[in-house]
């Protein structure tokens, strides 16, 4: 750390700047972060009607989470009839650093949503009541929408064996 | 697990009425220094001093900011800034800055600083020895400056006015990283202080893999020890607690595993447990665990080897309980949310924590911070900071 006091609006410049340094390295666009609200859940599924998906939730401060996002590109190249959808949990005041993290992996084929509610609580009971917040929090669910859940990172080879799974039942 | 998960998804969409999204917001402009500030950084602590009076450290803005009351938190003075250089302060999920008063009045802040990189941070430290009229300019506590994890920092006062810190530190990853060689979690370190925070002792270690992102509790013995809860990471991956000591002597001692849910995971639960002790010298606790059919907030006492008196805390959706004890009275205090408002929940034993009452002591329908007890002349109060009630103490009967 250096002592130079760089002023705020500088900072934002420079964060900025970073951000569109590292989207410009990983060869990405810009992912659109949809703002998650308590009836996102309800509109995701509606638009996934039939259809088995892959609901993650992740943050920047998770380590795991991390991790795990070098997986979620691999699989929906190899699984493109299974829908992911990320939700970044962080505070709108980490959204840069959500961005750029995202922006590091190949993730163009995902749908990326952004909590939008400082009301985490009212949140998570919008996805599941019994969600602790702790992360990754992933919920697989095949075409009749019944859910599978995991909290933690996750176990490649059920992944993959459940993917596959979903082949021909309703994924296309 | 399929099915109640099932269960509870219906559930969660017959309760929820789409509510209005809050529209996403920039810290603004006069908040300069605050790049990971957030309004809703409710983070909050108090304590009482020697005279009585009840002080409180929040953030505000890029400052931790202390506030007292004489009439148990009904009114608030006006903040005073601790740190007068603005900087990043940690006040959301299971980071807050704490306080402690010292045996003659001193009064002493940590907060953690974020640093640039994800998941780095420093240990900071302020004292006032002048009853809160003014704070020393802050100090980082470890001597070790990594730009790395020093986190999650824990505060108390011990029997002879001892000052002491412990933190989350993964100076030790860092450095298995660097040689490949694997190393599970964080480490647990410690500092103190016997010349009320004008120097500290050093970086000490008392116990490695401990998980990343959890409070530690510490808890100050009548002998001049202290003793410490944690959530730690057992081979594998297991995120129960350990107990450790740190002896009068400010020697660590090892750790004894605590909690036996087993819940083996890889995952952030950003949910650290509590540790009260009894006039029986008998040690209450409260944690949080994901284990498969154990899923919930969970109280009991810790005897080597096992749990004795456990019970669940509250419903599904408990959260972030906090734990008292005086004499044979024993409260835990916890939030849950019931699908539309936050409520403040507590239960209260007068038998040690053989047989319990429950209480309902409030509800929000905001954001909320974790509920922290305070005791008081054989009482119990609860600081809940609250965006609908800043700083609201809530009294148990």
């Amino acid at each position: 750390m250096t002592c130079v006091r760089v002023p705020a609006a500088w900072k934002r410049v420079l964060r900025g700047g970073i951000a569109v340094l590292l989207l410009a390295a990983a060869g990405a666009v810009a992912a659109e972060l949809k703002p998650f609200d308590s009836g996102s859940v309800n509109a995701i599924r509606a638009a996934q009607a039939g259809k088995p998906f892959v609901l993650a939730f992740w943050s920047v401060h998770c380590p795991p989470c991390r991790e795990e996002l070098a997986h979620w590109g691999h699989w929906q190249g190899r699984h493109p009839g299974v829908r992911f959808v990320l939700v970044t949990t962080d505070d709108p005041a980490d959204r840069e650093l959500a961005s750029a993290v995202l922006a590091q992996h190949d993730l163009n084929r995902v749908e990326i949503w952004a909590f939008a509610d400082p009301y985490q609580e009212r949140l998570r009971w919008s996805v599941d009541p019994k969600w602790g917040g702790e992360l990754p929090r992933t919920y697989f669910f095949d075409a009749g929408h019944r859910p599978v859940v995991r909290s933690g990172r996750l176990d490649g080879v059920w992944v993959e064996t459940w993917l596959a799974g979903q082949e021909g039942a309703g994924a296309r | 697990m399929v099915n109640r998960t099932a269960i509870g998804w219906i559930a969660a969409l017959a309760a929820v009425a789409a509510a209005p999204a809050v529209a996403q917001h920039s810290d603004g402009d006069h908040q300069p220094s605050a790049a990971k500030a957030s309004r809703h950084a409710l983070g909050a602590s108090a304590a009482f001093d020697a005279a009585g009076t009840l002080w409180a450290v929040h953030k505000e803005g890029a400052h931790a900011v202390v506030r007292h009351s004489t009439d148990l938190g009904r009114t608030w003075s006006a903040p005073l800034r601790v740190n007068s250089e603005p900087e990043p302060v940690a006040a959301d999920g299971d980071a807050r800055p704490k306080l402690a008063a010292g045996l003659r009045g001193e009064l002493y802040v940590t907060w953690t600083r974020p640093l640039s990189k994800p998941y780095t941070g420093e240990i900071r430290f302020s004292r006032s020895l002048d009853g809160g009229k003014s704070f020393s300019p802050p100090v980082t506590v470890h001597r070790d400056r990594q730009e790395i994890t020093h986190r999650f920092d824990a505060l108390a006062v011990g029997r002879g006015g001892r000052v002491f810190i412990a933190w989350i530190d993964k100076r030790d990853l860092e450095a298995a990283k660097a040689a490949g060689a694997e190393y599970r979690g964080a480490a647990v370190y410690y500092t103190f202080s016997d010349d009320q925070g004008a120097s500290f002792n050093g970086d000490r270690k008392l116990a490695d893999h401990s998980c990343e992102c959890c409070r530690i509790a510490v808890l100050p013995e009548a002998d001049g020890g202290f003793l410490l809860l944690w959530r730690h990471v057992f081979p594998p991956n297991v995120r129960d607690h350990a107990l450790g000591r740190v002896d009068a002597e400010g020697r660590g001692g090892g750790p004894r595993r605590a909690t036996f849910d087993e819940w083996a995971v890889d995952a952030c639960p950003h949910h650290g447990p509590s540790l009260a002790a009894d006039a029986g010298g008998r040690l209450h606790a409260v944690w949080f665990t994901q284990a498969p059919g154990r899923e919930g907030v969970y109280y009991g006492r810790l005897r080597a080897g096992g749990i004795e008196g456990g019970r669940r805390v509250g419903g599904d959706a408990a959260a972030h309980a906090d734990v008292a004890a005086q004499g044979e009275r024993v409260a835990v205090a916890w939030k849950e949310f019931d699908g539309e408002r936050t409520r403040l929940r507590a239960m209260l034993s007068e038998n040690g924590g053989d047989d319990w009452s429950n209480l309902e002591l409030g509800a929000t329908a905001g954001p909320s911070d974790q509920p922290r007890l305070l005791t008081r002349d054989g009482g119990f109060l609860v600081l809940w900071n609250t965006e609908e009630r800043p700083l609201e103490v809530v009294s148990l009967p």
